[in-house]
Formats: structure tokens, sequence, C-alpha cells
């Protein structure tokens, strides 16, 4: 989860989409934004030049016949005057100083004393080698103008002029721009996020219904979501439904199959029964007879009777096996090792007409709380499969064992081995239904069915070398919950 | 400084001149109607529509002439046109009266809180720490007119008494040509100090607070004649020059010339007497002495 907040290309594309409309209008606000208050900062320069002039042309006027003879408080005078005539250019204060730069009068004498030498601005000027020179750090501007009669020069007139109203223009503006364009970029998003939602909902609809269809429910899309026959949603949407009512028509033949072979199996065990049971029963035959005939004599009544008790012991072992294998309950009971010790008579007729050498290893060593029927069905499946695909004088094994709170059943057989889609599909269940048909691997199928009802898991190792094994693993039940149940 | 009081003499004399040659030519282009023309100087308070307004108005009613108020930026200008006879009457300061005393004559003085006498403040800016005079040592100081009692002369022989002039003690001075000049140049520490009529800053403490309490005063005089109305000595016996003198002790008489006295927060106007500005004279003489 936390690993896909920092993969932007798994996020959903209903926050995507949005998100970069929300990046291109930060970008061309940013763009946009910087234009403008460059532009506002240079029309504020150049306005408050031209004030600044005019304000210096006027102040010249008024004090340079004063400035002449450095009167004092004339000086002064025009420039209090000119202070409230210029209010709008908000001067700080206004110096003149005479041709040696001592000060004549400042419209704040307290800070430029009358005579003093005037060197702080006169560096600024210098330095920049502009008559109007902005410090925007201390809001402040300095101009100067030169005072001169008769092209003799007599003297300077310096000003600082408080900008910081201009200053607080800029920031409203910035702050105004950063405002409206945060307000659009998050409305925008925001449209943005619901029109995606609103266009990728059938994509989302199409979505939900392909995911439930992979666990195996093909279910068509409700009348309502289909939309407008000639929207490209609803021919898709349409299109869907039609592949999964075929997909659920041939889930449903497939179903039929498997109860077809299911009868046809429990044909064959029948016969097989029938065989196992027709054996003896020729043997039971002579016995009787026998114990007719010579009923009389003491060893022929015990030899009868011991063959007759041989043969009916073998008839019940088949009959119990049968019965156990499919009195169908689901329920959960113990499995004990006999429980699937007589798997053996039900797979023994194949095991004896492929002359096959039956490895089997059961090592269950105490009662397993599990679905017998599931377990039993399975592993009979399994090897019934194995006896069918192994070759004639080959092995076919069989191990039980409880391994890691699980009762681990392995199969194995040297047959040609396992073909890949067979694999992926009774292992994972993705695999295309597809390729169970035609009355192949139905086995399989109902192998994997009953993993999936029991919530087992099932690892097949194959080559065509080496046959192939399967292992599945059914969970078992908490011991103690047993014991205190 | 500008220039020494000889200096200031001699100009004075050259523009007295000016001035009669001007008057001179203006009478022959000018004929009748008679118009009175009284003069005043910055002494008081000038710039002050309102009351140049009263005044023009009072004078024409009790007269009953034309009046025409001429004003003038400096002292000497006005001091010049009286004494060329251009002037009817002119409200001058005590020193360019005692300066010009032979040539001049009393026509009345003004009556402030019951004396016709006030005092030369030394006022330096409220936020300094000075308390004395001596402290002021090394200021710019700002003078009213070179002419004034009290907005120059007072401290110039306050420092002549020590044989320092001005421009020693200071370290530079200048000229406002206004007392108010001077206190709102002290006032907004164009001037570390200034030396101003005690009248007008007592006057302006209760017309504009705003620029008195920015200052404070470090010295005041002894109390000196008021600047008074004269007349040049060649009109002691006009009928304009007693017109004036008649109108100007009957101010508190009419309501009109109660206004005027209101406004320049006076009591009345009096008879004068030359020896009341004897004090203003030593000092203008103990200045002269040290030349």
């Amino acid at each position: 989860m936390i690993r896909r907040l920092f993969a932007p290309m798994t996020w959903p594309i209903t926050i995507r989409a949005p998100l970069m409309v929300a990046a291109l209008m930060v970008f061309v606000g940013v763009l946009l934004s910087r234009e403008l208050l460059v532009r506002l900062a240079s029309a504020q320069e150049d306005h408050l030049k031209a004030l600044s002039a005019a304000y210096l042309d006027g102040v010249s006027s008024a004090v340079l016949p004063h400035a002449i003879r450095e009167d004092v408080w004339e000086v002064f005078d025009a420039l209090n005057r000119a202070s409230s005539r210029y209010e709008s250019v908000n001067a700080l204060t206004t110096v003149v100083v005479n041709s040696g730069n001592r000060v004549v009068a400042a419209s704040d004498p307290k800070r430029f004393r009358t005579g003093e030498l005037l060197a702080l601005w006169d560096a600024k000027f210098s330095a920049s080698g502009r008559d109007f020179v902005i410090d925007a750090r201390m809001a402040r501007a300095n101009a100067v103008r030169t005072l001169s009669v008769q092209g003799q020069k007599i003297g300077r007139i310096y000003t600082e002029l408080d900008i910081a109203q201009l200053l607080q223009e800029r920031r409203t503006l910035l702050w105004q721009l950063i405002l409206t364009n945060t307000g659009l970029t998050l409305g925008l998003a925001a449209i943005g996020y619901v029109a995606m939602l609103w266009i990728v909902r059938p994509v989302q609809i199409l979505g939900d219904h392909l995911e439930r269809a992979v666990d195996g429910q093909i279910r068509p899309i409700e009348e309502a979501a289909l939309g407008h026959l000639d929207s490209q949603f609803g021919q898709l949407f349409r299109r869907y439904n039609a592949v999964a009512v075929a997909a659920n028509e041939r889930e449903a033949l497939r179903a039929r199959l498997a109860e077809e072979e299911k009868l046809a199996s429990i044909g064959r065990l029948a016969s097989g029964m029938a065989h196992e049971i027709n054996n003896p029963l020729g043997g039971m035959f002579n016995a009787l007879d026998a114990l007719k005939r010579y009923g009389d004599r003491e060893t022929v009544r015990a030899t009868s009777t011991r063959l007759l008790e041989t043969g009916l012991r073998g008839i019940r072992h088949v009959v119990r096996a049968t019965l156990m294998n499919y009195r169908g309950t689901s329920q959960m009971s113990d499995l004990e090792a006999s429980d699937l010790e007589d798997l053996r008579f039900l797979i023994q007729s194949a095991v004896r007409q492929k002359a096959l050498d039956l490895n089997w290893d059961n090592q269950i060593k105490r009662p397993l709380k599990t679905q017998v029927s599931a377990v039993r069905q399975s592993a009979l499946n399994l090897l019934l499969n194995a006896c069918a695909v192994a070759p004639h004088n080959t092995t076919v094994g069989f191990r039980a064992e409880e391994i890691d709170a699980c009762l681990e059943v392995t199969v194995r057989d040297q047959g040609p081995g396992l073909g890949a889609e067979y694999k992926r599909y009774i292992e994972t269940g993705r695999e295309p239904l597809a390729v169970i048909g035609e009355g192949k691997g139905l086995g399989l199928w109902m192998v994997r069915k009953l993993m999936v009802e029991v919530g087992g898991s099932v690892k097949v190792e194959t080559s065509a070398m080496e046959g192939t094994s399967i292992r599945l693993n059914f969970p078992i039940a908490n011991q103690d919950a047993i014991h205190a149940g | 400084m500008t220039g020494s009081k000889v200096n200031r003499r001699n100009l004075l004399r050259i523009g007295g001149s000016v001035a009669l040659c001007s008057s001179a030519y203006g009478f022959a282009a000018i004929s009748a109607p008679r118009t009175l023309k009284f003069g005043l100087t910055p002494v008081f308070l000038a710039s002050d529509l309102d009351l140049l307004a009263s005044l023009k108005e009072y004078l024409q009613v009790s007269t009953g002439e034309p009046v025409e108020l001429v004003t003038r930026r400096t002292y000497q200008e006005i001091t010049a046109l009286l004494i060329s006879g251009w002037l009817d009457a002119a409200w001058i300061c005590g020193y360019p009266y005692v300066a010009h005393q032979q040539e001049l004559i009393l026509l009345a003085v003004p009556v402030w809180r019951e004396r016709p006498l006030y005092q030369s403040y030394v006022i330096s800016n409220a936020d300094r720490a000075v308390t004395d005079f001596e402290q002021l040592g090394g200021d710019i100081h700002a003078f009213s007119d070179p002419d004034s009692n009290s907005g120059y002369l007072v401290t110039s022989s306050l420092l002549a008494e020590t044989s320092r002039r001005p421009e020693d003690f200071f370290d530079r001075t200048f000229f406002t040509y206004s007392h108010r000049n001077v206190v709102h140049a002290v006032a907004a520490g164009l001037a570390g100090s200034g030396s101003v009529d005690g009248y007008v800053w007592e006057v302006m403490l209760e017309t504009e607070p705003s620029l008195t309490t920015q200052t404070k005063i470090i010295r005041k005089s002894e109390w000196l004649g008021f600047p008074p109305i004269a007349t040049a000595r060649d009109h002691r016996n006009s009928a304009a020059a007693a017109k004036l003198r008649s109108a100007f002790l009957d101010l508190s008489a009419t309501p009109a010339g109660s206004k005027v006295l209101s406004l320049l927060r006076l009591d009345r106007f009096e008879p004068a007497e030359p020896g009341l500005y004897a004090s203003i004279a030593a000092k203008a003489e103990q200045l002269r002495r040290l030349g």
C-alpha cells in the first residue's frame, strides 16, 4: 500500500488525470504570474521614475534661487511646502546640498544636519551610474537632480521615496494570483476528478465483472448499466455479455461432462467391484459345493469355511471402501490412516491390469481433523489418473503425511508428464477453462474444485523424463479446538 | 551671519534712499484720493490674513480713509519705507526705532498683559537635554531678522557682554525673517536653538501648540519695550499720522478694534515715551562697541 503511494503509475487514473491537470495549471500559473509581476514592477518603476522627476522639477524650481544664496530657512521652507504639495510622491526625505556636497537644508533636518557632508547616497548613485535607484529590501527609492545656473553647478537635490505601498501592491497582487491560481487549480482538479470518475465508470464496471470472472463467476452486466447501443462502452458491454453467456454455457457443459464422467467412473468402479467380488465368488461357490458334498468331513468343512471367510472379507473391503468414498459428506471428521488404506482396493483392478508397482507410503500417525471425503476423492482421482497415464510395469507412488499442520498427499507416476496449461490450471485455477474439455482432464477439474472448497493448495512437479508428482495440501483444523469441542 | 551692523546700517540708508526716490516717483505718478499707508513688520503674526483684513477694515472705518497695509519680508525694507516718508506709519521693532530715533516719532505702543513690555526668548528643541544658554555653543542657531530686537539684538548683545560674536559662539546661524519661522525651525530640528520674540512664542502657545510644545525656553531676557508704532519725524504733524495714532489708541473702544486686539492677544494701545526703549538702546550700543 505504502509502496503504491510512491509509484504514481499505479495510482488510479481518476487521481492521475486531475493531478496532471493541476500540475499543468500550476506550471502555467507560475509562468503567467511571474510575467505579470515583472511587468508590474517595470510599470511601477517607470511610473515612480516619472513621478520623482516631476517632484524634483518642482522642488528644483522652488529651491534654486535660495540654494544659490544657501539660504537655510528658505530652502527648508520650500522643501516643506513641496512635501505637502507632492504628497502622492511619498517623499520621506529631500536634501539640498551645495556644490561641496554639504547639506544646505533637508526636509528631515534632524537626520541631515545643515552643514554636514552628505556621503550617504552619493556612493549609491556612483555605484549604479544612474540618477534613480530602487532598494526593494528597504522599500526605498532614491533620486538625485543636479542644480545648476547658467551651466554652473551649485548643488544637488537628493530625495528618498517610500515605495512600501508599491511593494505592498506587488505582494497583494502576488497573493491574489496565488489564491486565484490555487482556487482555479483545485477547482479544475475537482472537476477533472469528477469527470474522470464519470468517464472511467464503465471501465470500472467492466473491471469488476472481469475480476469476478477470474474467480469462476462470469456474470453479465445488468441491463440498466449497458448504456446506449451506439456508445463505445455500450457496444463493449454487449460484447462482454455475449462472451459471458458463451463462457457460462461452456461451464455448464463442462459440469455436465464432469457428471457423465463421474457416472462413467462409477460404472468403471462398479465393474471393478463386480470383478473384485466375482473373483472370490467362484472359490466361495466351490467351497459351498464341497460343504454340501463333504460337509461331514472335518477337514473339508474347515477348509471350505476358511475359503468362504476369506472371500467374504475381500468383498466387505471393497464394499466398505466404496461406501466411504461416496457417502458425499463435506463435514469435518477425523481422518485416520485406515481411511486412506482402503483406497488401495479401489485401484487394485487398474494396478493389476497394467502390472503396476504400487509404492504405498501412509505416514499418518494420528487422527487429523479435515474433510475426509474431499481428501479421499482427491486422492482417488489422482491415483486413478496416475494409473491411467502410467506405462505398463512402472511405479505409481502414494504418500500421505502430516507436515506443518497440514495433511500432505503426494501421488506420483512415471507417465509422459502433465501439460503446462493443466499444471497452471490445477495449481492456480487461472488457466482458461478451455484447456479442460472433451473428456480430458476432468479428474484434475474435480481435484481443483475440491481443493478450492477445502481451502487447500496444489503443487505440481512434472517432466517428460521423470513423470509427474502432484502434492495436495489440506488444512487441518486446530487440534486444541477439536479437543475442546 | 550676514555681515556687521555697520554694514546693515549702510544698507539701510541706501535702501531708504532708494525707497525715497521710488516714493517720490510714486507720488508724482499717483494723485488723489489719498490712501493711508501703514507698514507692518513680521514682528507680529504675519501671514495671518484674517488679522490683516480685520485691521485694515478697522483702520479704514476709524480713520475714514482708504488704508493700504504694506508688508515686506524684512524689517529693513519697512524701516526704509517709513523713514523715507513713503509710509504714513508703521509697526516696527524697538531695535530699528532706537537705531533711527532721530528720524522717527513714537505714536503708540501695545500693552500686553497690562504692560507695554515683552521679553526675548532663547529656545531649543524640546528633545534636547540643554538647560543653560552656554550649552547652546556650537549650535545651528536661528535668528529672526538682523534688525529684530528680540530675534537678534538681545542674543547678540548677551554674547557681546563677554566679547563674543554669534558666529563665534554658534557653529552656524541663519535668519528666518519671521519669529514664527524661528519656532518652526527649532521645532523641526533645522536649528538647534533660536532667538524669538517672547510675545510671539506665548501667543503661538495658544494658537499653534503643536509647534511650541516641540520647543522649550532656555533663557528669558529682561522686560523690554514692546515694538512700537512710529512715524517719520517729518510726518509728526501730518493728519494721516494723527488719524492712525487715534485709531490705535481707540482700538479697545469699538467691537472691530476689540476683535483686532483679541486676534493679537493684546490689551490695548497707549501713548509711548522714548525712554521705554532705553534698555534696547543700551544693547545696541554694546553691540556697536564690539564692532
